[in-house]
């Protein structure tokens, strides 16, 4: 069985390849489509003038025809080579080095959180179809879904914040005063971990746990209804009533037998979801300080910094490609069935 | 790979300055925390691209040859142009045709590595300003600063200046955030055969005798500052105060407003001005409020294009405006207004000034129907997403009452990037935009906004008769005609009306209610240096 998942997931990796390409290649040529010459937004500087204009177009190679430029990147690329951000002044590999793993952490902790909260309730939902409980988890869905992450996540800040005071200042990952751990995966919570601060662990998990539950209430409710549509089918279903009919306990037809089967489609939705949260997070990092991937991207996008959005672009098709491959194994774990073919 | 050594030797250097954190914690009150929505992508002003952040870090951390005064406007402190004070240099002289300027260094000044200044650094800092390919080198033309032979050791502590003619603004720019004094021994250290100027070096290292030594630098996130023990420029030999300053980026204007008033942080330049009055209402934080005195919002029109090439129609938008309608709606009517004086020939050589210019509608059609639009014309209306907090309601007040008098407007609201690119490319016929300058004296105004064909010339003005002026004012030695050139050009500039001077904007500092000394400097930066705790 491993060794068909192996190959399941070589199959998917190398045909992701051409996909990948026609990213990069589309992303490239749209940024030179957009209107807005980067070379004129960083050069006008007071007094600047049309021949320091030509001068900055030269060194980012953009005097060249947009097929010759192309053919840089590419080779650029393949070295690992993802050109410079004119918005930081640093090579765009060391910016995404460094800001990855805080959209990581982000996402990874904010889906945690989603997943605790809207497995139970997407469950109780169904077991309970039509009651208060059903009722009131489709309120808090609704809500969580209509009210945009940035009111959201400034409501979070206007009330533990400002007015209470219980959450730390929304700036970054770690109070600004104390220091951050020592670059070990670039994720404080397990860095702080691995070296024993605890002190520091707490402080970073303070910090992350506004943002974290603001995107959270934002994806509960694709989680928690999909759970409960799932459920009611598969509740619904002639094995669940020969497990009644057999006397089993009601928690192990639920959890055992329901649950797992139900668990599909939870987690082909879990899958996009994060691909999502990845990249749409941009408001809540704006809001936070965040230093992450979207905000930077964002910037660079509204500056025309071409180098950063074709990076960024590329990096999110290679995490939706990755994530995808992860939950077609997370597939064959649930159903055996899916692996068989 | 060498890349790679200084990266982690910059990490390393972080390190050890975290290890010093319970003894930071107890100066809470020496250290100052400043917010902001924007970043600082360069520690080398020069470099192309380089964000208005980047220049107050700069202005902290290097040391110039000179820098401005300060002067007292009512309450607030502001940055005098009129008073060239010595930075580096410890004094200076010139000579009685105009023409050499002789600069005496300080001779206790040292680098931020311990080694003496000598005149030797200052001499390749300028040739570097100047022969580099940089921001700096058409800032320093605005100077007649043009080659390295205008610059001459004469021994160990003083230099000249030479000059072709006796440009007026010479001295000024050795005072902008572009002409930074570099530590040439370090910096060619760095250097490499491409790379003679060390730029890419530069970018994220200081060799520098400022204020201000940079701890850590993490572009979008941090920066922090320790205070240079050592620094020689120091106005009257005392220290600034804060012995550490905390940069950090903050997106969110809500949450620097916050910060700020919950006591968090300290100070903070940009905020939204609907946050403004509950700062002035806060217990914990107050408002430093003055107008940008070298700044103007306008609207402009090209003066290039039909039918705005015809002054009668520019001369029409100018009395269809409603002026203190757009003031309030704007900004809250905090700033100065540029429009509605009454002189027929202006008051004083001071510019920008108020314009006689005033909403009258009657007037804007007469002129419109001499014109040759009894009714009206069609046009659009452009300004860039940044500004959109200001320029919305002001468009739309632009709009409905051009509507009044025939025009018909539509509003383009457009990206950043986009916007500077039409403007540059003066594809734009009709927009609303905002502009400081650095050096604000009236010629440097009119040179800079309203002669050649150039990215800051909003309306593509053309006039010989202003060239004349501008040409004779940047060389001329006699007062009072300097002052006759200048009254002219706003002469001219009121007659033509090639844009619509609308107000100059608050600069609006909100601070912790104990900071004080707070200056408006022309880079429209805060100077960590003039601050302190009370």
């Amino acid at each position: 069985m491993l060794a068909g998942i192996a190959r399941r997931v070589g199959r998917r990796l190398l045909a992701s390849i051409p996909a990948l390409l026609g990213v990069v290649v589309v992303t490239f040529i749209l940024m030179r489509v957009l209107p807005g010459d980067p070379a004129t937004f960083f050069a006008s500087g007071p007094s600047a003038g049309q021949a320091e204009i030509e001068e900055l177009r030269r060194t980012m190679g953009l005097d060249k025809p947009i097929p010759v430029q192309l053919v840089r990147y590419l080779g650029d690329i393949v070295q690992g080579n993802f050109g410079r951000s004119m918005t930081t002044g640093q090579p765009v590999v060391l910016d995404i080095k460094r800001r990855l793993p805080a959209s990581l952490e982000l996402t990874c902790v904010a889906l945690l959180i989603a997943l605790a909260f809207s497995l139970p309730l997407g469950v109780f939902a169904a077991l309970r179809q039509g009651s208060v409980i059903d009722h009131a988890v489709r309120l808090l869905c609704t809500l969580g879904v209509c009210v945009p992450t940035f009111v959201s996540g400034l409501l979070l800040i206007y009330a533990f914040y400002y007015l209470l005071g219980w959450a730390p200042d929304p700036t970054a990952r770690i109070d600004i005063f104390s220091s951050a751990p020592p670059d070990i995966t670039g994720f404080y919570l397990i860095d702080f971990a691995v070296t024993g601060d605890w002190e520091g662990w707490w402080a970073a998990f303070r910090q992350l746990m506004l943002p974290a539950f603001t995107m959270a209430l934002f994806v509960l409710a694709p989680l928690a209804r999909m759970t409960r549509a799932s459920m009611l089918a598969v509740l619904g279903s002639d094995f669940i009533r020969t497990a009644h009919a057999m006397g089993l306990s009601r928690l192990r037809i639920v959890v055992a037998y329901a649950l797992r089967n139900a668990l599909l489609p939870v987690i082909t939705i879990t899958g996009i979801v994060f691909s999502t949260m990845l990249g749409a997070n941009v408001l809540v990092e704006k809001v936070f300080s965040w230093p992450g991937v979207a905000s930077y991207a964002l910037d660079a996008l509204l500056a025309s910094d071409y180098a950063p959005v074709q990076a960024f672009v590329l990096l999110m098709a290679s995490i939706f490609v990755l994530v995808n491959v992860t939950i077609d194994v997370l597939y064959g774990i649930a159903d055996p069935r899916v692996s068989v073919a | 790979m060498k890349r790679r050594v200084l990266l982690q030797s910059a990490a390393g250097a972080a390190l050890l300055a975290g290890g010093g954190m319970p003894a930071m914690a107890q100066s809470r009150a020496e250290t100052l925390r400043y917010v902001t929505g924007a970043t600082i992508n360069t520690l080398d002003t020069t470099m192309f691209g380089a964000t208005r952040e980047s220049f107050g870090l700069s202005m902290n951390v290097y040391d110039r040859l000179f820098r401005f005064g300060r002067k007292k406007v009512a309450d607030y402190w502001v940055f005098d142009p009129d008073k060239i004070e010595g930075e580096l240099a410890k004094s200076y002289s010139i000579s009685a045709d105009n023409k050499v300027i002789t600069i005496t260094l300080r001779p206790d000044a040292t680098w931020q590595d311990g080694t003496p200044v000598t005149a030797e650094d200052v001499k390749w800092s300028l040739d570097r300003a100047v022969s580099s390919k940089s921001l700096a080198a058409p800032q320093f033309t605005t100077g007649s600063l043009t080659k390295p032979e205008q610059f001459k050791i004469v021994d160990a502590q003083t230099l000249t200046v030479t000059l072709d003619k006796p440009d007026r603004l010479a001295l000024a720019n050795l005072c902008v955030p572009y002409a930074i004094m570099v530590n040439s021994t370090l910096a060619k250290k760095n250097a490499t055969a491409e790379d003679p100027w060390a730029q890419e070096w530069m970018k994220t290292n200081t060799a520098a005798s400022g204020a201000y030594i940079v701890e850590s630098h993490k572009a979008g996130e941090s920066t922090v500052l320790r205070r240079n023990e050592k620094w020689a420029g120091a106005p009257g030999g005392t220290p600034p105060f804060f012995r550490r300053i905390i940069i950090q980026t903050v997106p969110e204007p809500a949450t620097r407003a916050n910060l700020v008033e919950r006591g968090d942080a300290d100070l903070s330049i940009d905020l939204a001005a609907a946050d403004l009055p509950t700062i002035e209402k806060s217990a914990k934080a107050k408002l430093v409020s003055m107008p940008q005195t070298n700044g103007f919002t306008h609207v402009s029109m090209n003066t290039q294009l039909a039918p705005f090439d015809n002054v009668k129609v520019r001369k029409a938008v100018a009395a269809a405006l409603p002026y203190d309608d757009m003031f309030k709606a704007a900004i809250f009517e905090r700033g100065r207004k540029l429009y509605g004086s009454d002189w027929t020939t202006p008051p004083d050589p001071s510019f920008p000034q108020p314009i006689p210019n005033k909403a009258d509608p009657a007037l804007a059609k007469k002129l419109l129907a001499e014109a040759g639009h009894p009714n009206g014309f069609s046009t659009t209306f452009a300004f860039n997403v940044g500004a959109a907090a200001t320029a919305e309601p002001l468009a739309a007040l632009l709009k409905e009452s051009l509507g009044k008098v025939g025009i018909q407007v539509e509003i383009q609201k457009k990206p950043d990037a986009e916007f500077n690119t039409l403007a540059s490319e003066r594809k734009m016929p009709f927009f609303a935009d905002g502009a400081t300058a650095w050096l604000p004296y009236t010629y440097y105004f009119f040179y800079l906004y309203f002669t050649r064909e150039q990215r800051w010339n909003f309306s593509s003005f053309k006039s010989t008769k202003m060239e004349e002026l501008t040409l004779d004012a940047r060389y001329q030695t006699d007062k009072a005609k300097y002052d006759d050139d200048c009254l002219k050009m706003i002469e001219i500039f009121a007659a033509e009306t090639p844009l619509i001077m609308l107000w100059q904007p608050n600069h609006d500092a909100a601070m912790a209610k104990s900071v004080d000394g707070y200056t408006y400097q022309f880079y429209r930066q805060a100077d960590f240096r003039d601050l302190k705790r009370v």
